[in-house]
């Protein structure tokens, strides 16, 4: 489903936010991707939805090559990509229905397809009571479970989380991990940015780390040591 | 389609209804700046129009030798009415022009008593037609004349001309610099404006990229409202306009040598009127437009 071959992307002359990455994940997976902070997480998932561009080496999604895809198919791409972010990015004028369905509108759905879509992925968040709630009147934990449901409405074939439970507490991170695993179980492939170590411990999967923007490692559940479950 | 047009439409008047104070400060500096232009237009109209008018008086008198026959005068006439500079020539008899002149002295018309009309010579009075109204076509009568004519001299206010010249010159090179200026601070303001209220609004426009928006689907809404604020804004430009032309400047215009007492000042016709409101539009398009492409990259 993604494959990295070499990508480095540099953005001053002596340093480099990714240095020579090599990685293939496979249809369905859940990837952890892990490292310090500045270790190039973000950088690494904005490739993969071309809000930047690798300065070397060559990307393909779903067997498409979009290291130089033309500005015109961007949007195209991206509905095949739910992204998440850690500060949410909703549009806090717009009410939680409304944040939902602008995600199928962008792709030109008919009112009648986006009510229903916008109702059974809030619903599947727990979340189809808040339908009139502008974001500031949610939780956090409320907040990040409408961007999973933005995310989640177009059935993409990607979901990327950068640090989606970075601002929650432990409780409301694992719900959300359990909304994530949910996507994952359905056939979306899952990329999740994190530091948090205790994350991969509690849901094991398979794990990239990445260090000073090199692959420092790739483990796959079982090699993971110590784990809670 | 008419159901993406009505979507786009929506999502317009939404956003408006949602950040109203963005919405009402793009208005107000598209009201501002064209009516301020507008009103530069409009001053610098109706000077030219004085202008025109005071080139209507604009005559070449020539003065003859010798009273003409009746034969030669109709000639003579026949000939100048021939020329294409020409409009209309007066035929002043030497009587004519002595009761003329006793008219002008008024009461002091008793120092004429005793003065026959041979001292005073006959005269042609000749007005041009509107395109020739200015010195390069006085000049070209005087040379026609001086060639068929005897006549004692010809008198067109040559020192008058030239200093009418020099002020429509002058007041075509000021209307040009200051109202390129004007447009251009205008333009200026109105666009950053508007890249400022976009600018406020760029986590709507990153979000939208993120989810799949096209280009296209991104920039129409915002262009909408940029041409909805723009009319808006054109209309709004037109009522201060109306206003300060009723009340200021038919006062100021009237209280200066520019207006002669008799002669109305001309406010924008129709045609010029739609032109503001049409400038309000495509100021609105145009000033989205240009922020947007800075603001929208995918």
């Amino acid at each position: 489903m993604i494959q990295l071959y070499n990508v480095t992307k540099t953005y001053r002359k002596d340093s480099s936010a990714l240095k020579d990455l090599t990685l293939q994940v496979g249809k369905g997976e859940f990837v952890y991707v892990t490292g310090a902070s500045g270790a190039g997480k973000t950088t690494f998932l904005r490739m993969l939805y071309c809000a930047e561009r690798p300065t070397r080496g060559q990307i393909l999604i779903d067997g498409q090559n979009i290291t130089r895809i033309g500005r015109h198919k961007i949007p195209y791409l991206r509905r095949k990509i739910g992204v998440v972010f850690q500060d949410f990015k909703l549009l806090n004028s717009r009410t939680v229905y409304e944040n939902v369905a602008f995600a199928l509108e962008a792709q030109g759905k008919k009112r009648y397809e986006v009510s229903k879509k916008v109702y059974q992925s809030l619903k599947e968040v727990g979340l189809e009571h808040r339908l009139q709630r502008t974001p500031l009147e949610l939780s956090g934990g409320e907040q990040q479970r409408v961007a999973i449901a933005r995310a989640l409405v177009v059935d993409p074939l990607i979901l990327l989380a950068d640090e989606p439970s970075g601002n929650l507490d432990r409780n409301v991170a694992a719900e959300i991990m359990a909304l994530f695993k949910r996507a994952n179980a359905r056939g979306t492939t899952v990329l999740l940015a994190t530091h948090d170590h205790s994350l991969y411990r509690r849901f094991p999967r398979r794990v990239v780390t990445l260090e000073d923007g090199c692959l420092a490692g790739d483990h796959r559940p079982d090699e993971l040591q110590s784990p809670v479950f | 389609m008419l159901d993406r047009f009505r979507y786009f439409m929506l999502r317009a008047l939404r956003n408006m209804r949602q950040w109203p104070f963005l919405c009402s400060a793009s208005v107000l500096t598209m009201a501002v700046a064209l009516a301020t232009v507008a009103t530069f237009f409009l001053v610098v109209l109706n000077v030219q129009q004085m202008a025109t008018r005071w080139s209507e008086d604009l005559q070449v008198v020539v003065y003859l030798d010798q009273a003409p026959s009746a034969q030669q005068l109709s000639s003579l006439l026949r000939e100048i009415r021939g020329f294409p500079e020409v409009a209309e020539v007066d035929h002043i008899s030497q009587q004519e022009a002595m009761s003329r002149f006793r008219l002008r002295l008024g009461e002091e018309a008793d120092l004429l008593d005793g003065v026959t009309a041979d001292v005073l010579p006959a005269s042609l009075e000749i007005s041009l037609a509107s395109q020739y109204r200015n010195r390069a076509g006085v000049a070209r009568v005087v040379e026609r004349l001086a060639e068929r004519v005897a006549a004692d001299g010809i008198r067109f206010g040559q020192e008058w001309l030239e200093r009418f010249d020099a002020f429509v010159g002058l007041l075509r090179i000021v209307s040009l610099v200051l109202g390129g200026f004007l447009l251009f601070a205008a333009l200026f303001i109105v666009s950053n404006t508007i890249k400022l209220t976009l600018y406020a609004r760029r986590d709507e426009l990153e979000i939208m990229a993120l989810v799949g928006a096209t280009s296209r689907f991104i920039k129409i809404p915002f262009l909408l409202e940029g041409a909805f604020q723009g009319l808006v804004g054109g209309l709004l430009s037109l009522a201060f306009l109306s206003l300060v032309f009723k009340f200021f400047l038919v006062q100021v215009m009237r209280s200066f040598w520019l207006t002669p007492a008799g002669i109305d000042l001309t406010f924008l016709d129709v045609n010029q009127q739609l032109m503001l409101v049409a400038a309000g539009v495509l100021l609105g398009i145009f000033g989205s437009l240009a922020s947007l492409r800075k603001l929208v990259q995918l």
